[in-house]
């Protein structure tokens, strides 16, 4: 029964491709998908280097603003009363949302079994992981005294003392953590096999590497079988995650009283906007590594297309809750919280506030074309603006917030400093810098996930 | 280890190596000895506060103060209860004098003037070259700023006898109303206000509450008459051109021009006489004027003079002023004007107290005009100034830095080197007052000591004047019965009561007297000085005619003395740089007010950097747009723009202000010889340039969030019925804290498991633990802002400097909030300006201490909201959540960049914060702790009034209590069963705070706002 059933809901192969199941036709055999995919390992050009060298650079500036800001005091960011949190809370919020498309491409579309992931999620997952580790040094970066940061992780002292389980900064520490660990094994776990992959075909020094990290994959059945399972098993652990993560970010503002941050929409609110810059982010990453390492076979329209939907899905959702939160703003009838969401739309910081309604609630509105949806180059535009638009949104909602608040009198502004300025670009540098070496030292597409959907390599019968 | 590397080589190693390194570690040149107190001075336990009652020598007001000391340093002033004038009051300025006298940049040694610039030398060749010169050196002049009693007239004497000449200069000059006094009642002292017995108080522009004569005691008085008692209270008008802080505590303000102070308060008094007043000689003076061509002049509405007149009929009124506001040319006719319309009033006699007795230093700009002249006709052979900077705050036009200059040989005594001492021969430190002995004589029958609270700081080789000119006098072989100003003090002392003790009360033996004043500070005794209460017929023809200003601008200038600095003497105070300007809130750099229309008029907003231009003189200063000044008018305060002062201080700032006196031409009224401020036009034309004001102002509209509410006087009374019935009442909130008294301490070993702890859930409370709590009178709240700097003092509070304030990153825990309701220059009528203290709240349910991750916020058993600093971990989390914004960030290490001495003045019992933790106000829980632990020795409970927090401990308008709210027969509890009791947003976001405030009673109609 369950054979007929699956034979009759066996699509052809061209219906599999337009759902974006299958790679472009060139692409035949197994052995097209090794040379393909692990051609990108092969030793870099003088683009990768320069990158490379760009990446080295910011994460020196990183390092070096961060270390002066130690060394100085917090005082050398712009940060000061009323404004307490700015660019560096918003940077990593921003990190943070990056680090959600991964996972969700990853985990929850395995789930669903959404075909269109198969060529996408390796490079997605890799960004998560690089965007957990970027958005984790965040926290620390921000806090006054880094040197003591480690008392919000609750461990047995000899003063007993523990961190407030009250305060949403410990959940916060928990719900990174255990994103980060969950996410980095999974990712390492679907890597397995492709490494086993490139070890086959690497020498010297590189095989010993691959060698080593692929922890002896050797493709038996019993290996294929534990890997599924333990595949299934991570991903349904992932998948709350992903919901739970950013729901526990956002309530660092929605459990504060602050008007413009105490709301309940928070959670979905900030969810689905983690999931727009995440899969935007993942657009923009995609579209040059498909360029520059020849992989348009791989990474076809039709999955720039299913993202560029999930973009849709999620920015709508994102655009809702701004009108929400404004009506909300108007019908709750508090002068705090009118005055703030008026401060928002006119006051000081008016054009962060349109720059993020307009990368986030209009351009994405193009997304409703097919046409727009197909070209590549347009969507990369369009990644771009919703990259940019939901950094502002975090910038938004902590500073422009935090300027307004209940005291009229204790209204401020607040100018992100020199500093803080060198640390948000170092993070991008450091975040491409992680990217950059996992394109040229990890399988940047899922070979096995590849090879599975091709047909199987049978030997031609002999004399045909 | 056989025979290779040895336990002994090792050692070695480990020791030479162990050595070198602690060598290099430790690069100071000075061995420092730490040596214990193996015999202890008497008076000194190590820990505990020895506290020395003395006199401020910081203005001439003479108020009492109690200074804390500890291990025999001065760590904090306050006001002294028991002083009959300042009645525990104090001003930022008296609480200011501990960074007078901890300064860097005190002078450390005698310095002589050699080929331009300055050499030290010792006391010894000092006084050998001060005693040749004062004997030989030709003609002396002595320049002093005023002194106390005894001082004074021990350097008369000295003058005196040494044939020179003495001249008081202050340039917070009162002659103009000394001469009005003078002329109208015959008398050679200054008129003595009771303000606190008036029912309707009018100024016509003295700022009585900052810097006119006794703003201490003024602030005492003007709270009992102003602040609202069993439904009624006083009303207080201001008549001026420009609201400052006394201004903005009015009820009614007429915008009168500046100028025009005679002409209104003589039309004022003729219309009392019209209708049946009685002026005296001056009847036919005043009934010659009308209201309509007063208010013609004054460019207000004649019917606001009507009304005033009406008031001033209905009794019991009295008139302040003009104080320096009216200093002009017709500055004696403003003074004389409403000194007669108050004898029309019927005040005399009842408010205002004349003198028959002298009540002895006078300051006389006039005086000072004839030693220019004389000193520049060659007519000294010496000048010794002291405790004034007259070449600074003088007009250049004045003539007095060129006059100086002549003499050739010129001496300047001074803590700290400024303008004057820059140009002088030969320069002496002059030990502080709070280093020094002297008295002073507030008021007739009221006598108040000085006397020095510590060993003078070592690092600065200083002695008292008054001590080096009794030396030199020795040596110049002239006998005073004294070599010290201490034993000249004493015999004082001793010879006075001799001759008056016994009719005044004070009879017996004199030593224990003197004891019994230097504990106390301060002695009352019968006033035997007759009073004088007719007004003398006129003896010179005072033209009562508006003055004509020079200059061709279209604005009049308005000088005026800073709140904070005087005449800019304290100017090099980082505490009183970084406090708020009352008024402008500004801090650091000086600003011009110009009025909304006549900025807008020249396309200016605040911040935009204007010339301001006189026949004398151009300053570039950035405009503040103040709607409180009329259009007509653009005001600057003295103090700024000093070249040679302070400094230390600037080294936190960018720029130092501009000095307003340089636009001024040296006109002076005619009569008295006052120095006219307000006597010039200028022009004021942007620059083009923009600067960001350092000022603390988010916003001066209250946007509809009602922080600040006000009652109407009629609606007193009405509110209360209802406001018992409501549970969410003042009656409810007040249950609500003394229902609950703070988390209970739960015995734990920390085991996870043990969380939650039980009762650290919100509403679970400890029932035998006081509950702290705070009530802050708004009506009687005047905005002076001593408490602010008061708290800065107790409790190691840092100043930040312009650039780190211009973030929005000073450090206060307390500030004062401004907010206009109703201010307009254009017509006369009510004015309603809210001020509201706003300091840590310990809410009940603080939104604070939830969100920190690490417990460094938390809750005390006692209801305080307090903070670990240790254990914070700088997330600024809990500042974020604070609603009403009164945690504040240790941004840099401020603490650290406080050089010696200045560190000296850190209260020893509170953490001093570094960098990246969060600090807030305490309540002072150091005194609570101190309180504490001295009745649990004592095992009694802690009394009510015993614990008092430092902004409480100097507030002179009495406007905060503080006390267990728990105690029902607590004064707190009293002060907060009012019909006017609000808790800022409680309401709205049920914070619950401790802090609780009286509703300011307004006599127009206020919209109450709803919560």
């Amino acid at each position: 029964m369950a054979t007929a059933e699956l034979r009759r809901e066996a699509p052809t192969a061209a219906a599999r491709r337009e759902r974006g199941a299958l790679p472009n036709p060139d692409v035949q055999s197994y052995s097209d998908v090794n040379r393909d995919v692990l051609k990108v390992l092969s030793r870099p050009g003088p683009g990768w280097w320069i990158l490379f060298g760009l990446a080295a650079g910011g994460v020196g500036l990183f390092f070096t603003s961060w270390f002066w800001q130690i060394y100085k005091g917090i005082g050398v960011s712009g940060l000061n009363a009323p404004v307490g949190w700015g660019v560096y809370i918003t940077t990593f919020v921003f990190w943070v949302g990056i680090a959600h498309s991964g996972t969700l491409i990853s985990a929850i579309l395995f789930l669903f079994r959404a075909p269109w992931r198969q060529s996408i999620y390796r490079a997605a997952e890799a960004m998560t992981v690089f965007a957990v580790m970027t958005a984790g040094l965040f926290p620390l970066i921000h806090v006054g005294r880094v040197w003591h940061a480690y008392w919000l992780i609750p461990y047995p002292n000899s003063r007993f003392l523990w961190p407030n389980f009250r305060s949403p900064l410990v959940w916060d520490v928990f719900a990174v953590t255990t994103y980060f660990t969950v996410s980095a094994v999974f990712f390492y776990l679907g890597t397995i096999p492709d490494l086993a992959a490139a070890r086959d075909q690497a020498r010297g020094l590189r095989k010993k590497f691959y060698h080593f990290i692929s922890l002896g994959w050797r493709g038996t059945d019993r290996e294929w079988h534990h890997f599924s399972k333990a595949y299934i098993y991570l991903a349904a652990l992932a998948t709350p995650l992903v919901l739970s993560v950013h729901s526990v970010v956002s309530w660092d503002f929605a459990m504060a009283i602050v008007p413009g941050w105490h709301t309940t929409i928070f959670a979905p609110y900030f969810v689905a906007g983690a999931i727009f810059s995440g899969v935007a982010m993942v657009i923009t990453l995609a579209v040059p590594m498909r360029k520059f390492f020849g992989l348009e076979n791989y990474l076809t329209v039709k999955h720039f297309e299913a993202m560029a939907k999930l973009c849709l899905v999620t920015g709508t959702i994102v655009l809702y809750a701004y009108l929400t939160e404004y009506f909300l703003a108007w019908y709750s009838g508090e002068p705090p919280e009118r005055g703030s969401f008026w401060n928002r739309a006119f006051g000081h910081y008016w054009w962060a506030n349109w720059t993020m309604l307009t990368c986030n609630g209009l351009v994405p509105l193009m997304l409703w074309f097919k046409r727009v949806r197909r070209s590549i180059s347009a969507l990369f535009v369009i990644s771009i603006f919703v990259n940019i638009g939901m950094w502002f949104e975090r910038f938004v909602i902590i500073v422009t917030s935090l300027s307004h608040e209940y005291e009229p009198w204790a209204w401020g502004l607040y100018r992100p400093s020199i500093v803080e300025m060198g640390i948000l670009i170092g993070s991008f540098a450091w975040f491409g810098f992680w990217f950059l070496l996992f394109t040229r030292l990890l399988p940047p597409v899922a070979i096995a996930e590849m090879k599975e959907v091709l047909p199987p390599p049978l030997r031609r019968r002999r004399g045909s | 280890m056989s025979d290779g590397f040895g336990r002994r080589d090792f050692l070695k190693v480990v020791g030479v190596g162990g050595t070198s390194a602690a060598a290099a570690g430790c690069s100071t040149d000075t061995v420092e000895r730490l040596i214990p107190y193996v015999t202890p001075p008497e008076e000194i336990t190590p820990g505990v506060a020895t506290w020395y009652a003395t006199t401020c020598g910081e203005c001439g007001s003479g108020c009492g103060v109690r200074v804390r000391t500890r291990e025999g340093r001065a760590v904090m002033i306050e006001g002294n209860p028991d002083h009959p004038v300042s009645k525990g009051g104090l001003c930022s300025r008296g609480v200011s004098a501990l960074q007078g006298l901890y300064n860097p940049d005190r002078i450390a040694t005698p310095m002589r003037a050699v080929n331009g610039s300055f050499e030290p030398v010792s006391w010894d060749e000092a006084l050998e070259l001060l005693a040749d010169r004062l004997g030989t050196g030709g003609r002396s002049l002595f320049l002093t700023g005023p002194k106390g009693p005894t001082e004074g007239n021990f350097l008369n004497r000295f003058a005196d006898r040494l044939g020179g000449r003495r001249v008081v200069y202050d340039a917070l000059d009162d002659s103009a109303l000394r001469r009005a006094a003078k002329i109208a009642f015959g008398v050679d002292a200054l008129p003595r206000y009771q303000i606190g017995e008036a029912d309707f108080l009018v100024s016509f522009g003295a700022d009585f509450l900052e810097t006119w004569l006794s703003p201490v005691h003024f602030a005492a008085e003007f709270a009992s008459m102003h602040g609202v008692r069993d439904g009624h209270k006083g009303r207080f008008v201001f008549i001026g051109s420009r609201l400052s802080l006394t201004g903005q505590n009015a009820d009614e303000w007429i915008p009168a021009r500046p100028g025009s102070e005679a002409q209104v308060a003589l039309a004022v008094a003729g219309e009392l006489v019209r209708r049946g007043a009685d002026a005296g000689p001056y009847t036919a003076l005043v009934s010659n004027t009308d209201l309509e061509s007063a208010a013609e002049a004054a460019g207000v509405e004649a019917e606001a003079l009507s009304a005033l007149a009406d008031r001033f009929a209905a009794g019991n009124g009295l008139a302040l002023g003009p104080g320096l506001a009216g200093h002009h040319a017709g500055a004696t006719a403003a003074n004389l004007a409403v000194l007669i319309l108050n004898a029309v009033a019927g005040a005399v006699g009842r408010t205002i107290h004349l003198d028959a007795t002298p009540d002895g230093e006078a300051s006389s700009y006039g005086d000072m005009v004839q030693a220019v002249a004389e000193m520049d006709a060659g007519a000294y052979g010496v000048a010794v100034v002291s405790g004034a900077n007259p070449v600074y705050s003088l007009p250049p036009a004045s003539g007095f830095a060129d006059a100086f200059g002549k003499v050739p040989f010129k001496v300047a005594f001074a803590t700290a080197p400024d303008e004057t001492t820059a140009i002088a021969d030969l320069v002496l430190p002059d030990a502080h007052p709070l280093e020094s002995w002297g008295d002073a004589m507030p008021a007739p029958g009221k006598y108040s000591v000085r006397q020095p609270v510590m060993r003078p700081i070592h690092l600065f080789d200083s002695r008292p004047m008054s001590d080096v000119l009794l030396e030199t006098a020795s040596r110049l072989g002239h006998d005073f019965g004294a070599v010290t100003f201490h034993e000249y003090l004493r015999a004082a002392n001793r010879s006075w009561l001799a001759a008056n003790g016994e009719a005044v009360g004070l009879a017996g033996d004199p030593n224990a007297r003197w004891r019994e004043l230097l504990r106390t500070g301060s002695v009352s005794y019968a006033d035997t000085s007759p009073k004088v209460e007719a007004l003398q017929p006129p003896e010179t023809a005072v033209g009562f005619a508006a003055p004509s200003f020079q200059g061709d601008g279209d604005l009049t200038l308005v000088v005026y003395p800073s709140p904070r600095f005087g005449d800019g003497a304290h100017a090099n105070r980082p505490w009183l740089l970084e406090l708020p300007d009352p008024v402008s809130k500004i801090m650091w750099h000086s600003w011009a007010e110009l009025n909304p229309t006549t900025a807008e008029r020249l396309g200016l907003r605040s911040g935009d950097v204007v010339r301001i231009a006189s026949g004398e003189g151009e300053v570039e200063v950035p405009a503040w747009v103040y709607p409180g000044v009329r259009e007509d008018v653009v005001a600057v305060a003295m103090g700024g723009g000093h070249t040679v002062y302070a400094e230390f201080a600037r080294t936190f700032a960018d720029g130092g202000g501009v000095n307003p006196m340089t636009l001024l031409p040296a006109d002076a009224d005619a009569e008295s010889a006052a120095l006219a401020l307000v006597s010039t036009r200028v022009s004021v034309t942007p620059t083009g340039e923009w600067r960001r004001l350092v000022s603390t102002e988010g916003s001066h509209d209250q946007d509809d969030r009602n922080v600040a509410p006000a009652m109407a006087l009629s609606a007193l009374g009405h509110a209360a019925d209802a406001a018992a019935e409501d549970e969410h009442g003042h009656d409810g909130q007040r249950r609500e804290l003394q229902e609950g008294g703070g988390f209970v301490p739960v015995p734990t070993e920390g085991r996870a498991e043990d969380f939650p702890l039980p009762g650290s859930d919100f509403g679970e409370y400890a029932d035998d633990h006081p509950r702290w709590a705070m009530a802050i009178d708004l009506d009687k709240c005047t905005g002076c802002g001593v408490c602010v700097t008061a708290c800065q003092a107790e409790n190691n509070v840092p100043w930040v400097g312009e650039r780190e304030a211009m973030n929005g990153r000073e450090m206060h825990w307390l500030r004062l909030e401004r907010y206009y309701e109703t201010v307009d220059a254009s017509h006369a009528g009510p004015l309603d300006v809210r001020l509201l203290p706003m300091l840590c709240q310990h809410c009940n349910n603080a939104p604070c201490e939830p969100v920190c991750p690490v417990f460094a916020a938390y809750h005390t058993p006692d209801g305080l909201n307090a903070q670990a600093y240790n254990r914070c971990v700088g997330t600024r989390y809990c500042a974020n959540n604070c609603p009403y914004k009164v945690r504040v960030f240790n941004w840099y290490g401020y603490t650290s960049d406080i050089p010696e001495p200045m560190n000296w003045q850190f209260n020893p019992d509170v953490t001093v914060r570094d960098n990246g933790v969060m600090e807030k106000c305490t309540f002072c829980v150091q005194r609570i702790r101190d309180a504490g632990n001295r009745a649990a020795v004592e095992d009694r409970e802690v009394r009510d009034g015993e614990v008092y927090t430092a902004c409480q401990s100097v507030c002179p308008a009495d406007a905060i209590v503080f006390g267990n709210i728990r105690d029902a027969g607590s004064r707190v509890a009293a002060a907060v069963d009012d019909e006017r009791t609000y808790r800022v947003l409680d309401e709205l976001i049920n914070t619950q705070p401790a802090v609780h405030y009286l509703k300011k009673v307004t006599f127009h109609e206020v919209d109450e706002g709803g919560h």
